[in-house]
């Protein structure tokens, strides 16, 4: 009886709970994405976090740049492909015989995507604002990093005719050109400003290929094709970058077919797409380096010799092999290979030899007492995808020569601190190179200027009054052989103190769906998808 | 009659009291917590933000964002503009954190009301289930898949959810909101709404399959809740007797179930779901996670991991009170609807 009376109401409660949620279901698989893809007028590339702002002035996360790589462009661009430089948005360009005076001629009949025309004034805002302390685009809060880095000899920039620029440099700078390739320099239109103010960060009007349309933090920013370009017309209507943080959901998607190309995969990862026809993998070296500093702090590992004897323990190789699936190169120098300076034909400096790295090191008995602190990261970094593997490996190199190790894992912020203060005895750290000059590293990692606690790139604290002195003539010479012998001489006083051991250069890896045409890799590691169009198979 | 009820209302309006009194309390030992930890994690948030940074530049910067002033300046400043609602900016994107929060908050609530709804009638289907089929297996059956809700971490369960859902049936996408193929619709920023105010029934349907795996997964854990609190009910032998009561009263069985015996069942629901949002809304962040969901939760942890100063501290203490006011709101909706809880409960 009470059965019966149950089954009674809670049929009637339920029933049109129930619609709901058959409904909710039924719905859910009435409108399938059809897998095969016809070519798609909508080009969707994954990626594992959203941009940061789209101030090309104020960034300097990869995610921020490949967004603005589709919006903006700059007055010369590397050829693509190459670190050669190519006018861009300027025609032509002019060097004084000083090295102190940039003329710039600009391209006629380019606009940016709200119509104003690209001139001398309206070139000039982008780095007037980046200049000039009291500009109202200066954003107070903005950092304007890579101006005080990258284009610090810049004394002014004027307009000297309807169609040309000006930059004058307070002392010769050779990699000036370089860098005016570089997102920093891309130009922004100053009538945005005028009629969004500060919110120009959210939303970039440039004269590239895409202008930009839509952001939905964390899940997309959402791109449309600049009908009025001035280059060749891009090969999709609409170009929408996605967030996927999750690497095996990310390649799921791409086998869905629901997205057309991904970054930030883990060299394992692509194991399962090696035979797939489906999708093509480009790979290249990067501009990058991952490496392993010695604190100046550390009174243990003062000593040049046990310095080395370190760094003959370890096998560089195995990283590549074990750590990186091979998707890597041994770095022998603290530069990228190809690198103005990097001695050709030359005995490399550091060879692995744990035989004699085991000779050296038994003469500092108290040495292998306490174990050395090897500070290290989570989270995978452009330069090391899996940091922890890597320690790892490095501690059993270093065990191997009767040294004892602990690693000492953080988050990556929190890493950061430790490394910027000098607070440590080893850490891996990398740097991703901006403009393909050397100065980018070496001044990064051994200048005195750049070692103030809290805020430094050189976390070795290294200090050396011949290798500042090698820096800054560096940075002035405009002799391409006389630079290269600068920097050479660098290189052997940092193969000498070894203040810093470089590991690996690892490669960038993009997929593609392989009716994907046109897309190339750059050195910059910058993606520009604007030449790129769909091509069924 | 009168005089009872004025008795109640006064009980109620005390209670009231207490819960206003205890906001107070909550509010300021949390904010005094969350401004101290963020004050305690070493490093500058301004130049960890840079890849490059330059010292006299982050010097600038860290007095235009006040926060070289002494630290009792910069906890009452904190404590002020966030009752102005004033929440400064992201370190990271620039962008007002109030503006931030109301594009990620719709992404969150949308997720666990529904989720709980959907937990609520899971629960509530399967306990009256196990009352009609007096059978022994399915009753075991039905309490074991409460107690998979209690106790399968979200992480596993959302990846077999994926695995399944997405892709063996290839029925709902992995990850994500929306499919940003198609138009977004635009408006209040929960997408049934706002796909509904614009008509198209077909956006609807998209925002459902996305919703449809995250929705489940996080069901579960409410669906377990509400199973383990209404057996103890149904276990009650003086239901039975008020049934045949009030059938015997001659009410229809609509009116005895809907209102009656969902009313007396209700509170102790309500109860347990208030008390336990906390641990829903931990369960939201991990959903979130596993399905790309853009909601608060990824928003503060990201905010943890990058330091963003700004939204830690509001956004936190946001979460903190809006959590604390649910609770309270739902222990006081159990009040009234059962006033006799607390003495029983005292």
């Amino acid at each position: 009886m009470n059965t019966v009376l149950y089954l009674n109401a809670y049929l009637r409660c339920m029933s049109g709970f129930i619609i709901i949620f058959l409904q909710i279901f039924i719905l859910g698989g009435c409108s399938q994405i059809d897998e095969s893809v016809s070519p798609p007028n909508t080009f969707v590339f994954g990626r594992g976090s959203d941009a940061q702002k789209l101030d090309p002035a104020d960034i300097d996360d990869g995610e921020s740049v490949n967004t603005l790589a589709q919006i903006c462009e700059g007055l010369v661009r590397f050829k693509s492909g190459t670190l050669d430089i190519q006018p861009w948005l300027a025609r032509s360009y002019t060097i004084s015989k000083d090295g102190l005076t940039y003329t710039f001629e600009l391209r006629e009949g380019v606009r940016f995507h709200d119509g104003t025309p690209l001139n001398a004034e309206t070139a000039l805002f982008t780095f007037k604002r980046q200049l000039d302390n009291s500009h109202p685009a200066h954003f107070s809060k903005a950092s304007f990093q890579y101006w005080k880095n990258l284009f610090q000899e810049i004394k002014t920039v004027r307009a000297i005719g309807p169609m040309s620029l000006e930059f004058k440099l307070s002392e010769p700078n050779a990699s000036i050109l370089y860098s005016l390739a570089t997102f920093p320099a891309w130009l922004i239109s100053p009538m945005a400003f005028e009629s969004h103010g500060e919110a120009i960060v959210r939303r970039p009007i440039g004269t590239g290929p895409y202008r930009f349309l839509d952001w939905k933090p964390n899940q997309a920013i959402i791109l449309e094709k600049n009908q009025d370009y001035w280059g060749s017309e891009a090969g999709f209507e609409r170009l929408i970058m996605r967030t996927i943080p999750d690497n095996t959901l990310r390649l799921l998607e791409l086998k869905a077919g629901k997205i057309h190309a991904l970054d930030g995969l883990q060299p394992a990862e692509l194991t399962e797409l090696d035979d797939n026809r489906k999708f093509t993998i480009h790979t290249q070296p990067g501009m990058n380096i991952g490496y392993l500093a010695f604190s100046s702090y550390a009174k243990r590992l003062r000593s040049p010799a046990i310095r080395h004897a370190i760094a003959m323990a370890i096998d560089r190789k195995a990283i590549v092999d074990l750590a990186l699936d091979g998707f890597a190169k041994v770095a022998e120098y603290p530069i990228p290979p190809g690198f103005l300076g990097e001695p050709i034909n030359s005995r490399p400096p550091i060879i692995h030899d744990p035989e004699a790295a085991r000779k050296i090191l038994n003469k500092y008995p108290k040495l292998l007492e306490q174990p050395i602190e090897l500070h290290t990261f989570t989270a995978p970094r452009p330069y090391f995808p899996d940091p922890l593997i890597i320690a790892s490996l490095i501690r059993s190199d270093l065990e191997n020569v009767n040294l004892k190790v602990e690693i000492i894992s953080r988050d990556f912020k929190s890493h950061l601190i430790t490394a910027r203060q000098g607070n440590f005895e080893l850490a891996l750290l990398g740097w991703s190179g901006d403009n393909g000059d050397p100065d980018n590293f070496l001044a990064t990692f051994f200048a005195s200027w750049a070692a103030v606690a809290g805020s430094a790139t050189n976390i070795s604290f290294y200090k050396n009054k011949d290798m500042d002195n090698l820096l800054i003539t560096g940075r002035q010479q405009t002799d391409l052989k006389q630079r290269q012998k600068t920097y050479r001489q660098a290189l052997m006083i940092w193969a000498r103190d070894l203040p810093l051991i470089p590991l690996i250069h690892t490669k960038q890896i993009v997929v593609t769906r392989s009716e994907v045409t046109g897309f190339q890799l750059q050195k910059t590691a910058n993606l520009f998808f604007g030449p790129i169009s769909w091509q069924s198979l | 009659m009168i005089v009872a009820n004025v008795h109640k209302f006064k009980v109620f309006l005390i209670e009231c009291l207490h819960k206003g009194i205890m906001l107070i309390l909550v509010f300021v030992i949390a904010s005094v917590v969350i401004f101290t930890a963020v004050n305690l994690i070493p490093g500058d948030p301004v130049s960890l933000r840079l890849k490059n940074p330059d010292p006299t530049r982050v010097a600038a910067i860290r007095t235009e964002l006040g926060l070289n002033k002494p630290l009792p300046h910069q906890y009452f400043y904190y404590v002020i503009s966030f009752v102005q609602g004033n929440w400064g900016k992201s370190l990271i994107t620039g962008q007002k954190v109030r503006e931030e929060i109301s594009t990620y908050f719709p992404a969150t609530i949308e997720l666990a009301l529904i989720a709980l709804f959907l937990g609520v009638i899971l629960g509530l289907g399967v306990t009256l289930s196990t009352q009609c089929f007096k059978s022994t297996l399915w009753r075991n059956t039905a309490f074991s898949l409460g107690a998979l809700g209690l106790t399968v971490p979200i992480f596993w369960l959302g990846f077999m959810f994926i695995v399944i859902g997405s892709l063996w049936l290839g029925w709902f996408p992995s990850g994500g909101r929306f499919d940003f193929t198609l138009p977004v619709p635009q408006g209040s920023g929960f997408l049934i709404f706002d796909s509904l105010a614009a008509g198209r029934l077909d956006l609807l349907c998209v925002t459902y399959q996305y919703l449809a795996l995250p929705v489940f997964c996080l069901s579960l854990y409410p669906a377990a809740l509400v199973c383990n609190v209404l057996k103890t009910r149904f276990a009650d032998p003086r239901l039975d007797t008020l049934i045949r009561a009030l059938r015997a009263k001659g009410l229809s069985e609509s009116r005895i179930w809907l209102i009656h015996i969902l009313r007396l069942l209700s509170a102790p629901v309500i109860t347990v779901i208030g008390t336990n949002f906390g641990t829903l809304l931990c369960g939201a962040v991990l959903t979130e996670s596993v399905f790309s969901w853009p909601g608060m939760g990824r928003y503060l942890i990201e905010a943890v991991l990058n330091r963003d100063l700004f939204v830690i501290e509001n956004g936190l203490l946001l979460i903190i009170i809006l959590a604390f006011l649910i609770i309270s709101t739902a222990d006081l909706l159990a009040f009234r609807l059962n006033p006799t809880m607390k003495s029983l409960s005292d």
